[in-house]
């Protein structure tokens, strides 16, 4: 137990002192799950949708690879776009790897299933009446979809909440492609997986402790936004 | 007098049961129709195929004097005319506004023209008060008056009510029906209902038709339908024999 005492001080004062390559560790960190995020978020909630409401050819089997795509190891992930970016690779050329950008590229391998399969999961559990209601009030297609999507709003907020849980936690993807460099391209996942190696147990305990500060703020951040979108509706009360 | 629908030897089915086979249907402008019939006698599978929500499998539809080819932009432009009510109407994520003001924003009209509109119907359906209340929380008689207030708002031809009125209690349910009247008689706005409640039909009805397994066995009159019926099985559905 004295290990966790000590690291959980040691961490304290680590936080508080400011410590620069911690600063830059824990901005790269944020830097490159928010990215990966945002790109998921892109791609994910308008193919997500589009599963859901066009009756496309192929289209359970696409929803099925999606699904199973959701719990792709990060490791795997990682050597996919290892092979794509490496110097053998089709995309050697870029001289991607061990860059943060090749690390954005792995995470989005692993946000991207979660965020459009749990999208097309919300949008295709509305019931019907939403799309007859908007209909009979004269919604084109077009209007109806976007009025089917904003009500699975929070089904697409709880997407892209476990999305970014996954990749804050993730270390195997961004050890692979990134490659831990310091200075570089070492987050904070990998940071506790190197400092316990070399036996800095209260140091990795000190990162990790930022680490959980980190997803515990970025949740409050976003039930907040929940609260405020979801005020009208969407609580149940149970008595 | 013009008619609003006609629908001639439309059919629909459901897997191999036919649910519905109307040989020749017509709807008049400015009318309180109601559709009677016992449970899966096809009234709510009418309903949907006349307000284009379901698709017939054969036979010919024309509403507003144009056959429906149920291409998109047909589509759009004949519900525009059109507004529907349910049982437990749906309500949008936000505020009673949002709600009411949907059908004029899908149509882009401008803003102040917006509140304008929103405010009248509110108004009308006693509902003023509620403007930035959260829609989905409202009680089952407010969500009704509600529902009216959004199909008002879009001042449709034709008004469907699909059970209107069968989850409330007897006064909201004499309040929807004050206003259906009203809807009617104000804006010759043609109403189709659907109904199990034979009292609610004969207070409103100024002609139905009576279905039976997908068919319409009878139609007539408000008064002709509940004293004289023709049908054995419109009489002993009329006289609670069933």
């Amino acid at each position: 137990m004295a290990v966790f005492y000590q690291g959980i001080k040691e961490g304290l004062l680590l936080i508080m002192s400011l410590d620069r390559e911690l600063i830059q560790i824990t901005l790269l960190s944020l830097q490159v799950s928010f990215s990966a995020l945002i790109i998921a978020a892109i791609l994910g909630i308008p193919l997500g949708s589009v599963l859901a409401l066009k009756r496309i050819p192929g289209r359970k089997i696409f929803l099925n690879i999606i699904y199973t795509l959701m719990g792709l190891p990060p490791v795997l992930a990682g050597l996919i776009v290892f092979l794509f970016l490496s110097n053998r690779g089709p995309l050697g050329q870029l001289q991607l790897l061990f860059t943060p950008a090749a690390m954005v590229i792995a995470q989005v391998c692993l946000a991207l299933p979660i965020v459009c399969g749990l999208t097309a999961r919300a949008v295709m559990a509305q019931p019907q009446e939403v799309y007859d209601t908007a209909a009979m009030l004269g919604a084109t297609r077009r209007q109806a979809a976007w009025t089917i999507i904003k009500e699975s709003s929070l089904g697409i907020v709880a997407a892209l909440t476990t999305a970014l849980g996954r990749l804050m936690a993730e270390v195997g993807a961004v050890m692979m492609v990134g490659g831990n460099i310091a200075g570089k391209t070492r987050v904070l996942t990998t940071s506790i997986v190197l400092e316990t190696r070399m036996g800095n147990d209260s140091r990795a305990i000190a990162i990790g402790m930022i680490l959980l500060l980190i997803a515990f703020l970025t949740m409050l951040i976003i039930l907040k936004l929940e609260k405020r979108t979801f005020k009208d509706g969407g609580t149940i009360q149970v008595i | 007098m013009a008619a609003l629908f006609r629908l001639y030897n439309v059919t629909k089915r459901y897997r191999s049961r036919e649910v519905l086979n109307i040989r020749k249907m017509e709807v008049n402008k400015g009318r309180i129709y109601t559709i009677l019939g016992p449970n899966g006698a096809g009234k709510t599978t009418l309903l949907r195929v006349m307000s284009l929500l379901t698709v017939n499998d054969s036979g010919r539809i024309e509403v507003f004097g144009e056959e429906v080819s149920w291409n998109k932009s047909q589509l759009v432009r004949l519900r525009r005319h059109m507004a529907m009510v349910t049982q437990t109407s749906f309500m949008f994520k936000g505020s009673v506004y949002y709600n009411v003001a949907y059908g004029l924003k899908v149509r882009k009209r401008p803003e102040p023209e917006q509140r304008k509109i929103v405010k009248e119907c509110l108004e009308l359906m006693g509902m003023s008060d509620f403007a930035d209340y959260p829609a989905q929380k409202l009680s089952g008689g407010e969500r009704q008056k509600v529902a009216i207030a959004r199909a008002l708002a879009v001042k449709p031809a034709v008004l469907f009510l699909d059970e209107p009125t069968s989850s409330l209690e007897p006064n909201s349910a004499m309040d929807i029906e004050h206003y259906i009247k009203f809807i009617n008689s104000q804006y010759n706005t043609t109403v189709i209902m659907v109904t199990h409640n034979l009292f609610q039909a004969r207070r409103l009805a100024e002609e139905i038709f009576f279905l039976w397994d997908g068919k319409i066995i009878e139609h007539g009159s408000c008064e002709d339908l509940f004293t004289r019926a023709r049908d054995e099985r419109t009489r002993a559905f009329l006289q609670g024999n069933f």
